[in-house]
């Protein structure tokens, strides 16, 4: 008992970012003690969120999520495929999310980090089980060709909730693509030419407009931490460094629960906390719902 | 586990849709034509506009972002900072690079994996300007991530094994170099001068500045020039292919010329960070 005591005499003749530094703890209760945050949000505020659509001129589609300063650029890429023959006219989506040493200082080249796989799997299976993607429109030639679907996610800065930002540029990327126009030539699929669309006529054409992929119940994620009786919405990456329960809501847009996760932790959360964590992701999944709507109408102005 | 599309079928061969008209490569130059237009439309000696801003990544001590036309490049530095349990006692300071690409940098899906070549080259040009012995026994990392390969975008490479060839023509190198030197000096580490890189590619008897992707893989030869303008000083010269000597004296002083204009928007980029700070 002798630390915390003496942290707490210590406080009020030190400076401040050295307490921050040497009791972080004590600190952070200080502040949740007054319902704010270090940097001044209250405790079920998230940060501020941008999304920008077509950031990456050599994609398909492509979108750039920025909450707080964690940013993250998503970017589709098709290609063509036979489809497998359990599910021959269906298409794939392969979902890659990758930390790049850029993004924080505990990545180092050649060996990835430890948070890069676990965002990845959670990302495919809450796309997957969302709906949100018809795998069906996909497909260009039943039995014989369909899209495949890369989906690479790239962590620029992290700084807590990489999972919320990362679905949310996905989500964004996917409501971006345009699929490109193709035509059935020997039995390949080539690009049409923009040029040649008319006149090409003994090509069989299989896709003939750039189209949009028309998407189901759009998935979107809060990630709280649980701190003794304290719920604080959207963490930094310090708090997550802090305090370590976290939980992930994951609501679609007509606020049916898509999935939840809850990762161990020293906290064990009550269901009224799990519930309390639940009605924030709600409010949460309006705002996050605008900013999509907003940034897409945006791009159609252009 | 039966709903698992995204990683059962990754194997899966794909291919890229590619327009059937650019199999065969169409003559992009022929013997002593000069009217030749590049194909974003500058003049042969024109280069890429420059755009560099810092600040880029919050968590590293300094960072910059670059943009020349479609290349876009983000360079962390971290540190000076407790170099790797294995390094021996060293009483300079280490300076460790690394480059990389994403998948969607180039204009068929790649493999996103780190750069070698690249990450030897950005080293070596970087080390000479850089005053190692203001942190001794630390090591200064420079990551680069490059987000967008240069080339324009309806130029698609014909076939996948002929990437490779292009995969190591000198490509975003410069930016790269121009961008981590923003960077370090966003990061407040000690340097001669900032470190500006231009290359030049030499196509039948024209030289152009600031090739993109497309002109790379026409190319004779190319020079890459790596120097600190205000010292006049070159801290890297790579030259492959083939050059004639007046050819070469030439390139060489356009790249110098090139350089010293684009050291000094790397300068105003930090004067401008500088002055935000302090208002």
């Amino acid at each position: 008992m002798g630390l915390p005591n003496a942290s707490e005499d210590l406080s009020s003749e030190m400076e401040v970012d050295a307490f921050r530094r040497l009791f972080p703890l004590r600190y952070f209760e200080r502040h949740l003690a007054e319902s704010i945050r270090p940097d001044a949000r209250s405790l079920s505020r998230a940060r501020n969120t941008t999304i920008s659509m077509g950031a990456v001129a050599s994609a398909d589609g492509s979108a750039l999520a920025k909450i707080g300063s964690t940013t993250m650029l998503a970017a589709i890429k098709m290609e063509v495929m036979t489809p497998s023959l359990e599910s021959p006219d269906e298409g794939c989506v392969s979902i890659d999310f990758h930390m790049p040493p850029i993004c924080s200082p505990l990545v180092r080249p050649g060996r990835p980090a430890e948070a890069a796989p676990v965002v990845a799997k959670q990302l495919s299976d809450t796309i997957s089980s969302s709906g949100m993607i018809n795998l069906k429109e996909l497909s260009l030639v039943g039995g014989k060709a369909a899209w495949m679907v890369y989906l690479d996610i790239y962590c620029l800065d992290a700084d807590g909730a990489l999972f919320d930002a990362a679905l949310l540029s996905a989500v964004a990327a996917f409501s971006n693509l345009q699929i490109p126009t193709v035509s059935l030539d020997d039995g390949k699929i080539v690009m049409l030419p923009e040029e040649q669309k008319e006149e090409n006529s003994e090509k069989e054409p299989v896709n003939k407009e750039k189209r949009k992929l028309t998407l189901g119940g759009i998935p979107f994620s809060l990630t709280c931490i649980l701190h003794k009786n304290y719920i604080l919405a959207d963490p930094t990456s310090e708090e997550e460094s802090i305090m370590e329960t976290l939980v992930t809501v994951v609501l679609d847009s007509s606020n049916q629960l898509v999935s939840l996760y809850k990762p161990g932790g020293a906290v064990l959360a009550y269901t009224s906390a799990v519930q309390d964590c639940i009605a924030l992701t709600r409010q949460r999944v309006k705002e996050l719902h605008q900013i999509l709507e907003e940034a897409i109408s945006g791009m159609e102005i252009d | 586990m039966a709903a698992k599309p995204s990683t059962t079928t990754t194997a899966k061969a794909t291919y890229s849709p590619i327009d059937p008209t650019r199999k065969t490569r169409p003559p992009i130059f022929s013997g002593s034509d000069v009217d030749w237009l590049r194909p974003d439309s500058r003049g042969f000696h024109q280069c890429r506009p420059a755009f560099f801003r810092t600040g880029a990544v919050n968590s590293a001590s300094g960072s910059a972002y670059a943009e020349f036309g479609n290349t876009k490049v983000i360079v962390s530095v971290f540190g000076p900072r407790e170099s790797k349990k294995a390094m021996m006692y060293s009483n300079i300071g280490r300076l460790n690079c690394n480059v990389s690409y994403t998948t969607f940098a180039t204009p068929i899906r790649g493999q996103g994996s780190d750069h070698k070549d690249f990450s030897s080259m950005l080293h070596k040009a970087l080390e000479g300007a850089i005053i190692l012995e203001t942190f001794p026994k630390t090591t200064v990392d420079v990551f680069a991530l490059v987000l967008e390969s240069g080339g324009s975008i309806r130029f698609l490479v014909k076939q996948v094994d002929e990437l490779d060839t292009l995969w190591f023509a000198v490509g975003d190198l410069p930016v790269v170099i121009s961008c981590a030197s923003v960077a370090l000096a966003d990061a407040g580490i000690m340097m001669y001068d900032l470190v500006a890189s231009v290359s030049v590619s030499c196509l039948g008897k024209n030289l152009l500045i600031d090739p993109v992707l497309e002109e790379e893989s026409y190319q004779d030869g190319s020079l890459m020039i790596a120097c600190m303008p205000s010292r006049y000083e070159v801290t890297q010269l790579t030259v492959t292919g083939e050059w004639s000597t007046p050819h070469f004296n030439e390139a060489m002083q356009l790249c110098l010329d090139a350089s010293a204009k684009l050291g000094k928007i790397m300068r105003s980029c930090l004067k401008e960070a500088a002055s935000d700070e302090q208002e």
